[in-house]
């Protein structure tokens, strides 16, 4: 019960946080020395005076900042966003347009950094020093240290390009007839809809994306994996275990993976929450439809709703995560939630 | 140990983490799913708004190609960067790439074709009538032209189409400034009239009307299926106007192609038009597929993944060259970049305006770069060759001053170079023999950082030296735009074919560009005014030459470069022509 208290407890802070976040955006937005209708209103129109004087009014650009503070939590508090000031579109309508790709993308790397790392650090710890452990560390090293407008146009390069065994940039091969989007997870569209050619398309050219934004994530989980299995693997227990004589496999899975991966549960909590967030590089070089891009654009035209709704979404997502990964603690680790 | 037991362990664990997490979407109530789901659907779940304009983002018209059809054999994929859209409704949209959507999903009255940049040609205007003081047009509407829809093209959708255009005033409405009236006299007639002059009662004449209604953006729209999505032409059309949405993913047009779908920044889906009166397009479906990196799109080209890109990178020109699957085409825009610099000194703007003079970015540059000479001495300082070849690998022009090579009046051979000698004896006659300090304003990116440090080095040659002031894109616009740069960097891309597009942005004193840097100068206003009014080619033709020459010798504005783009696109595609204003024109390509 207590749990569920805490989480209720947990959820209901995250409304004066995310106000917070508003206001901070709010501030930081609005001190550039810029004029926003450079962004609303084409250069041409500029000239105008009558547009530049209807769109000052439309936009509520003429009134006070703190009125104009008050209005935006006024509509956010009703579930408005704004209105993008380059897309014209509301910020939420954009958000539902480019967050499903993100999602998408994020899900993939996740699982490619998941399904390589846990293995190769468990490995690497069991196997400490042995070949297998340096060839993870030399995957690691390269993995935090190439940047992906890099390492994203080498592996289109060969894998694309030179040996032909991955598709091209994009979310599926423009010659195919792609899913009508309903989720905009193009994977999970293309099941729904039973077009077999398009989920073939989007699960492969969803493969050099992930693998270039996860591997960032796989040197991460890799690194600490083997960190804290070296670390419990030489402790008076896993001695007591083997010494009962139980088999290695038990020893490894059962006794230390699971004290491992504690620390493990926070990292890839927020290493998730990281991928969900976009990223601009990967997203850009495979011409990946995403938050990212859509932010990065937002905060270059300084569009202030579209700003402070993408911010506002990515900081909820931080928060939940954040939340999750404690109600896990508590699963993985009997002692905290008694405590 | 048994390692391959324990990794087949592992692996099944992961796997099943792996589909944990993958499913966690779809479950709502455990604490598990927020973290991936959770914000994204609040807003749509909680916004008012969002749930009324959610459904379209799913098209309905997208359902009969939905089926899982496999590969379409007569398509044609152009792999570009298509980043820039943000509707694909013409009354509304004002990006680069609209322009080349709307001249192949809409026809336009007249037409100026690839080749010939002077000549105005019929498109859905068999013939048109101009009076002799340039105030009213007359439009004779051919017969067998047919919407998409199969609704005959009538002066009605005409007039509906630029009232709609004018009354919603978003960014392409400028393209009628001037327009007071569109009637329609018959079923095939239609009539502008130029506003009226509220001081003289005069309607003002208005001679590149002509070139602007071939702007992309004044496409002749279905006025009975833009209505019934919404759509109307009110004076209050600005606010009652419910079209967008459906304008965005399908088009209303009679053109060669009919928009089925827009992904914003992956995708734009047309299908071909078999009503077209020119008869059908030779591709079924063109796909364009937004890509930005240049060498994921030549690569696309090579492997086959793309038909055609929309430009190729310079530093790439010859890896295509020598792929035998790709032809190259270099074609001459009327793109320009130019270095702007401030006309008026401080001290007859704090006279004028004593407010606005405080807001003056760097005053002391002010009251050094308003001396004629010291503009001269810029202009002949700077190395545009070597500029050419540093940002375009030489694939550029140069026009003698802001009005481009390709316009009528315009004489190549007046162009001037550069002169290290000439420049520091202008600067010594300033009164600055030992040199002085100036600061360049700009918004920064790759290319104009290098521009801007050429010219800083050019300039030390001749004893200027020059701050680098690089800013981000929003604050230089809102400065420049402010009047407060004494020196800046600028880009300038016509909308339509005519020289008022230079003549009026640079030439008069109370526009644009002009405004911005200060440059009022009479005799320069007079020419634009000349220009403006005129209808005759010949003193056309003489007033561009004579304002090029005020251009050359006051020396507002140096054109830096003029760009060449060089086209790229697979060996069996046929009847590529480049067009300045509106990229190609999808109908006469074929394979």
């Amino acid at each position: 019960m207590s749990l569920i208290e805490h989480l209720t407890k947990r959820l209901l802070l995250m409304i004066p946080m995310a106000i917070g976040i508003t206001l901070l955006l709010f501030i930081m937005t609005h001190i550039v020395p810029s004029n926003p209708l450079a962004v609303i209103l084409t250069e041409k129109s500029m000239e105008d005076k009558n547009a530049v004087q209807a769109a000052t009014e439309k936009w509520g650009l003429d009134k006070p900042l703190p009125e104009q503070y008050l209005i935006y939590i006024n509509n956010l508090l009703h579930g408005d966003l704004g209105t993008s000031f380059k897309t014209k579109n509301p910020v939420s309508l954009d958000i539902k347009t480019f967050l499903p790709a993100t999602v998408e993308l994020s899900i993939g790397s996740f699982i490619f950094a998941i399904l390589l790392g846990l293995p190769l650090g468990i490995i690497s710890a069991v196997k400490s020093g042995k070949f297998i452990d340096q060839f993870t560390r030399i995957v690691s090293l390269l993995g935090a240290s190439m940047p992906p407008f890099w390492s994203g146009l080498l592996v289109l390069f060969v894998f694309y390009y030179k040996l032909g065994w991955a598709p091209g940039p994009g979310r599926i091969n423009s010659r195919i007839t792609a899913p009508v989007p309903v989720t905009g997870l193009m994977v999970f569209d293309s099941i729904s809809q039973g077009n077999m050619p398009a989920l073939w398309s989007a699960l492969s050219h969803l493969i050099l994306p992930s693998i270039i934004l996860g591997w960032f994530t796989l040197a991460l989980v890799a690194r600490i994996t083997r960190s804290s299995m070296l670390e419990i693997l030489s402790q008076d227990f896993i001695r007591t275990a083997r010494a009962k004589g139980l088999p290695e496999r038990m020893v490894v899975l059962r006794h230390a993976f699971r004290n491992a991966l504690i620390p493990l549960v926070t990292l890839v909590g927020l290493a998730f929450a990281g991928l969900m967030s976009g990223a601009i590089m990967t997203e850009t070089i495979f011409s990946w439809p995403g938050i990212g891009r859509y932010a990065v654009e937002a905060a270059a035209n300084l569009d202030y709703p579209a700003i402070t709704g993408t911010t506002l979404m990515i900081a909820i997502i931080y928060m939940l995560v954040n939340i999750f990964v404690d109600a896990l603690y508590s699963i993985i680790d009997p002692r905290i939630r008694e405590g | 140990m048994k390692l391959n037991r324990v990794f087949s362990y592992l692996v099944l664990v992961v796997l099943l983490a792996g589909m944990l997490a993958a499913c966690a979407p779809a479950a709502t109530p455990t604490p598990a799913a927020p973290a991936a789901t959770q914000a994204p659907a609040q807003p749509a779940a909680t916004a008012a708004p969002a749930a009324t304009v959610a459904p379209t983002a799913v098209p309905a018209t997208e359902a009969p190609t939905a089926a899982p059809a496999a590969t379409n054999g007569n398509t044609l994929v152009i792999a570009m960067n298509i980043d820039d859209v943000v509707t694909l409704d013409p009354a509304y949209a004002g990006e680069t790439t609209n322009l080349f959507i709307h001249i192949n999903t809409y026809d336009t009255l007249v037409d100026i074709r690839p080749g010939d940049l002077n000549t105005i040609v019929p498109r859905l205007a068999e013939k048109w009538d101009v009076n002799s003081d340039f105030t009213e047009f007359t439009f004779h509407l051919r017969k067998d032209a047919k919407f998409a829809s199969g609704n005959p093209v009538t002066a009605a959708d005409v007039v509906f189409s630029w009232n709609r255009l004018l009354n919603v005033a978003g960014a392409p409405a400028f393209n009628l400034d001037g327009v007071g009236k569109v009637e329609a006299v018959d079923d095939y007639t239609v009539k502008v009239s130029t506003s009226v002059d509220k001081a003289t009662g005069k309607a003002q004449p208005l001679p590149q009307f002509l070139a602007s209604a071939s702007n992309p953006s004044l496409g002749i729209q279905d006025s009975k299926l833009v209505k019934q999505h919404g759509g109307t032409d009110a004076a209050d059309a600005k606010t009652t106007d419910k079209a967008k949405e459906w304008m965005d993913q399908n088009s209303a047009g009679s053109g060669p192609f009919i928009l089925t779908k827009w992904a914003p920044k992956a995708e734009i889906d047309l299908v071909a038009n078999k009503n077209y009166f020119k008869g059908a397009p030779k591709f079924d479906k063109v796909v364009i597929t937004h890509v930005s990196d240049p060498t994921t799109k030549l690569q696309m080209l090579q492997k086959g993944d793309a038909d055609m890109i929309d430009s190729l990178s310079t530093d790439l020109v010859d890896t295509a060259k020598a792929d035998p699957n790709v032809q190259v085409s270099v074609d001459q825009s009327l793109d320009e970049n130019y270095l702007a610099m401030a006309y008026a000194c401080p001290d007859a703007i704090k006279a004028k305006d004593p407010a606005k003079f405080a807001t003056l970015q760097s005053p002391d540059s002010f009251a050094i770069i308003c001396k004629k000479e010291v503009r001269q001495a810029i202009a002949l300082g700077i190395d545009y060759e070597g500029i050419t070849k540093a940002v375009l690998n030489g694939y550029g022009a140069r026009a003698p001053s802001i009005i481009p090579i390709g316009i009528l009046g315009v004489d190549p051979t007046k162009t001037q170079g550069r002169d290290v000698a000439k420049a520091k004896a202008l600067l010594a006659t300033a009164g600055y023999p030992n040199g002085a300090t100036i600061d360049l304003y700009y918004a920064s990116n790759s290319t104009r950082d290098t521009v801007a440090a050429k010219i800083k080095s050019d300039l030390a040659e001749i004893g200027l030296t020059v701050n680098l002031k690089p800013l981000e894109q929003s604050v230089y616009l809102t400065q420049m735009r402010a009047q407060q740069l004494p020196m800046a960097f600028g880009g300038w891309t016509p909308d339509y074919l005519d020289v008022t597009m230079w003549s009026d942005y640079f030439g008069l004193g109370d526009r644009s560009i002009a405004f911005r840097m200060r440059f009022d100068n009479k005799a320069a206003h007079d020419l634009a005014v000349t220009i403006r009014t005129t209808s005759d080619p010949a003193i056309r033709k003489d007033a561009t030459e004579k304002l090029q020459a005020i251009f050359i010798e006051e020396m507002p504005f140096t054109m830096l470069y003029q760009v060449q783009y060089v086209h790229a696109f697979s060996k069996d595609l046929k009847g590529f022509a480049f067009h300045p204003v509106w990229f190609v024109d999808l109908f006469s390509l074929s394979k």
